[in-house]
């Protein structure tokens, strides 16, 4: 089964993001390698993506030539993907364990909490009626 | 350059009621039709790297580690969210070119076989952390 873990956040959590201390961001980076060769040396790795920042975001719509329309305005309070884990493991607890171990990546100290993962199910095609 | 082409959902009661399983049959399969076909084209012209669909939002969970680092899983989201419903990785020359394609996507065929001119949030994938961390 592979699941997706996501990394999301508002762009108010990007510019925090963007002023953690020099160190803070090594240690997060050493983490995130570490995390995935660790997940790679298991075999449950499949991929795994890091986006350009939310300041870089288009969204496109067809126009009605089908020519792309693009505009960079977002709701303040839209979530944006920042990276992601695909993981091919046996069962949802597992990925939920693993979501657990990216959640708790290093960040500042004095920081609250830890970070929220969404963890789906990819499809390996459409419903069986329609395929 | 690589890019992402982000298809999303939102989960308010008015999308959801127009939604893809709200549409006859032949529509879907219309749709799906034209899903199938324009993977393979790009796949044809080299420029696919991936795409993968996700399952329904009502499936997600949110995770994070507690204090001793065991997940605990929440499957509770603000009503109306925009969910990741799937997206296509392409390898192309410029963002132009991106734009184009997710233009393409945009137009996919909806109900009746309009096209549905969806937005589709387009970013570029980065190769790795930014230099003067490394």
């Amino acid at each position: 089964m592979k699941y997706m873990l996501m990394m999301n956040a508002t762009k108010a959590n990007f510019d925090w993001y963007a002023k953690w201390p020099k160190e803070d961001l090594k240690a997060n980076f050493a983490f995130m390698r570490a995390f995935s060769k660790e997940l790679k040396d298991s075999g449950a790795f499949v991929a795994t993506e890091g986006l350009a920042w939310p300041d870089k975001a288009v969204i496109v719509r067809a126009g009605s030539d089908g020519t792309p329309i693009t505009d960079g305005v977002f709701p303040e309070s839209k979530e944006f993907l920042a990276g992601y884990w695909i993981v091919d493991v046996e069962s949802p607890e597992e990925a939920y364990r693993i979501a657990a171990r990216a959640s708790a990546a290093p960040a500042p100290a004095g920081t609250e909490g830890t970070m929220p993962i969404e963890v789906r199910q990819i499809m390996s095609g459409p419903p069986e009626e329609f395929s | 350059m690589k890019f992402i082409l982000m298809m999303g959902m939102n989960t308010s009661k008015e999308s959801m009621s127009k939604g893809i399983m709200s549409w006859p049959k032949q529509d879907i399969e219309a749709h799906i039709g034209f899903m199938i076909g324009f993977s393979k084209e790009l796949k044809e012209a080299g420029e696919l790297v991936s795409a993968e669909g996700l399952a329904w939002p009502n499936e997600a969970k949110l995770v994070r580690a507690s204090k001793d680092g065991t997940p605990i899983t929440d499957g509770v989201f603000p009503e109306s969210k925009e969910f990741l419903i799937g997206y296509w990785i392409i390898d192309v020359e410029n963002a132009e070119r991106a734009y184009q394609v997710a233009a393409r996507a945009s137009a996919a065929p909806g109900p009746g076989g309009a096209p549905l001119n969806m937005p589709i949030e387009v970013r570029q994938v980065m190769s790795g952390p930014p230099e003067e961390i490394q």
